[in-house]
């Protein structure tokens, strides 16, 4: 049931992220659809298969973020190959910092807790003189 | 869905069902295609990537590359449209015989010397109840087919292509009676009405195909 809510849980993470991940991996080599299928599971998501890449590269090219071009293969008919434009390195740049912002308070908001809660576990632990009236 | 055009295949049906336009569905299937087939020289087939739900997976790629969808619809065009020409042209022959018929005999009296030829008089009698049932149809649409896509042009079509269909069904018709020596024998007058309704159908989706064509194709009159 844990295991469910942590795959849910990390799903919904991922659905705000995904395509500013694929701009950042297609920003360091452009790739066709299933290679950059592979990339992601290589950074280490594992659950993101081709019927979610595919058309979130398609949204990609439609806002001009990414364009495709043809290029020879070793082995068959030439491949589709897709590459971040300079609207797409712009947009991931400005994702970039609104994700690192995002990401800092975040962290502040759960560093908070720690804080609070370990004070807190702390206080409950020293014993107290005061009698109840 | 063991290769590649079996998925391309699933994929057009899916979109086909959509409405997603001609042009539409040759471009997103090209593209699929050749990622498919560039996963395959790395040895991954078309199942394997894209899993059991193939539909599935063709919606949502309709979805993300925002393609025009105009769902065809044929069937709700037709009934509402031959509704609207039934209530249509009731409306005009009521019309015709009981007001401007007798309006008409009130008005002028012709002399006996004139005499009016038949075919005109017959042609000006069915062709006001013809144009009273074209904009029944073309009203009936326009008004209750509103929320789909392309009614507009689709009305528009239908305003000139049920007339044409009209001046083709009409010599059909009356050419089938005069064989059968003007017969009024159930079969005889089905087969005319048969004659005047397929017009009518052939004119409604010929009108619904010619608007849900590309983009810059409208019908404009």
């Amino acid at each position: 049931m844990v295991v469910a809510e942590d795959g849910d849980r990390q799903t919904q993470l991922l659905r705000g992220a995904l395509d500013m991940c694929l701009l950042a991996l297609l920003a360091k080599e452009p790739a066709h659809g299933y290679d950059l299928v592979r990339r992601v599971e290589a950074a280490g998501f594992e659950a993101v298969g081709y019927g979610t890449v595919y058309p979130l590269l398609t949204r990609m090219r439609r806002l001009g973020l990414v364009a495709d071009e043809l290029q020879p293969s070793p082995s068959g008919p030439p491949r589709k190959v897709y590459a971040l434009t300079d609207a797409g390195t712009a947009r991931l740049d400005a994702w970039r910092r609104q994700w690192r912002r995002f990401v800092e308070i975040v962290d502040a908001t759960l560093t908070d807790q720690d804080t609070s809660r370990a004070s807190g576990d702390a206080g409950a632990d020293t014993p107290t003189d005061t009698p109840r009236s | 869905m063991d290769t590649i055009d079996d998925a391309i295949a699933t994929a057009d049906r899916t979109w086909r069902a959509q409405g997603v336009s001609g042009a539409d569905r040759a471009s997103l299937a090209a593209d699929l295609r050749a990622d498919l087939a560039a996963a395959a020289e790395d040895g991954i087939g078309p199942a394997e990537l894209l899993g059991p739900d193939v539909p599935g997976f063709a919606r949502r790629l309709a979805d993300e590359a925002g393609v025009r969808r105009a769902p065809r619809e044929y069937l709700r065009f037709l009934r509402t449209s031959i509704a609207g020409s039934l209530l249509g042209g009731a409306a005009g022959f009521a019309l015709i015989t009981m007001v401007v018929h007798p309006l008409l005999v009130a008005l002028f009296d012709l002399p006996r010397s004139v005499k009016v030829p038949i075919l005109l008089a017959a042609g000006v009698f069915y062709g006001a109840a013809v144009a009273f049932a074209v904009a029944g149809s073309v009203a009936a649409v326009r008004i209750r087919l509103r929320h789909l896509p392309y009614t507009r042009n689709t009305a528009n079509a239908m305003a000139v292509l049920i007339p044409a269909a009209a001046l083709v069904a009409a010599p059909l018709a009356v050419g089938f009676a005069r064989l059968t020596g003007y017969s009024t024998s159930p079969w005889v007058v089905l087969t005319e009405c048969a004659l005047v309704v397929a017009a009518h159908i052939g004119a409604v989706l010929l009108a619904r195909r010619w608007a849900l064509r590309e983009p810059g194709t409208s019908f404009a009159i």
